[in-house]
């Protein structure tokens, strides 16, 4: 189940951050996509000579936390996008999907004229896609 | 009757649209493709899939010195390319010499036009990582230069 996803922007500003659980975890989900942001940035800066996805703007799992997984994807106009889940047996394609979506559903709320670049995306709409995307990521990977 | 707008009026009127019309047009064409590994692939993207995507062609010449200045030479920008051009002032194109400017009306309005492309195609890049100036060359309207200059 995703918990958490956030997209942060050029200069590590949050764009959109958004928590799918009931419980008051908001600041450790926060504090987790925080300390990503530093994983994203090694990953970015060092990357390793024999890894085949140097140019790849899904970066994978970052990293494990003990109940939680975190999954990084770069975009070109380097807008960062964090997924954080409590699934365990998560595949690859599914979350190369989910971004993929996500990805659109960025771009159109970007494409909003009343959209300032660099500042928190507001939409509604936005918000109602995110949900949809959550919600059928669910279920494609329910095992 | 004062009919004219002024050069700097126009160009912070412009700054402010350029800003986000760049933001959003980078975003939209960056979308499914592989980070660029440098700045040679950000400005291939520009001449190829950018242009492609605002003009319905691609850039027809590069030109680069290796050094961090690049030549886009569009042969018909369609942008101008209904424009009227008076045919005794083609010699002094050039929008970036202000004193020949004065001179030729016709040749300052359609440098005006010239300020959105620029703009555009500076936005896109600084949104891609990559910080630089961009001027265009219309000694040769319809066809049309974009000289860009990455800063080190």
């Amino acid at each position: 189940m995703i918990v958490c996803l956030a997209v942060v922007g050029h200069e590590n500003n949050p764009l959109y951050i958004q928590s799918f659980t009931e419980s008051d975890d908001a600041l450790k989900l926060h504090h987790i996509v925080h300390c990503s942001l530093d994983v994203i940035d090694e990953r970015v800066n060092n990357p390793k000579k024999s890894s085949p996805t140097i140019n790849e703007a899904f970066l994978g799992l970052l990293y494990p936390t003990e109940n939680y997984k975190v999954y990084g994807y770069l975009t070109n106009t380097k807008v960062k996008f964090i997924l954080v889940t409590t699934d365990l047996d998560i595949r690859d394609a599914d979350v190369r999907n989910f971004f993929r979506k996500f990805h659109a559903a960025y771009v159109d709320a970007v494409s909003n004229p009343f959209h300032v670049p660099g500042k928190r995306i507001t939409s509604r709409t936005f918000g109602e896609r995110v949900s949809t995307i959550v919600k059928s990521f669910g279920l494609s990977s329910a095992s | 009757m004062e009919g004219e707008v002024s050069e700097s009026c126009v160009e912070s009127l412009l700054a402010e649209i350029v800003l986000v019309v760049g933001h959003q047009f980078s975003e939209r064409y960056t979308m499914d493709r592989p980070r660029f590994t440098d700045n040679l692939e950000a400005i291939k993207f520009i001449c190829k899939d950018f242009w492609s995507e605002l003009f319905k062609k691609q850039i027809d010449n590069l030109k680069t010195n290796h050094r961090g200045t690049f030549v886009l030479q569009d042969n018909r920008f369609r942008w101008l390319a209904h424009m009227s051009i008076d045919p005794s002032v083609q010699a002094s194109g050039n929008i970036q010499d202000p004193s020949a400017m004065a001179e030729n009306k016709s040749t300052q309005a359609t440098g005006m036009h010239l300020y959105f492309p620029c703009g555009i195609i500076r936005r896109a890049l600084s949104n891609l990582g990559i910080a630089c100036a961009v001027s265009a060359d219309i000694s040769n309207l319809p066809a049309c230069s974009f000289v860009i200059r990455i800063k080190a």
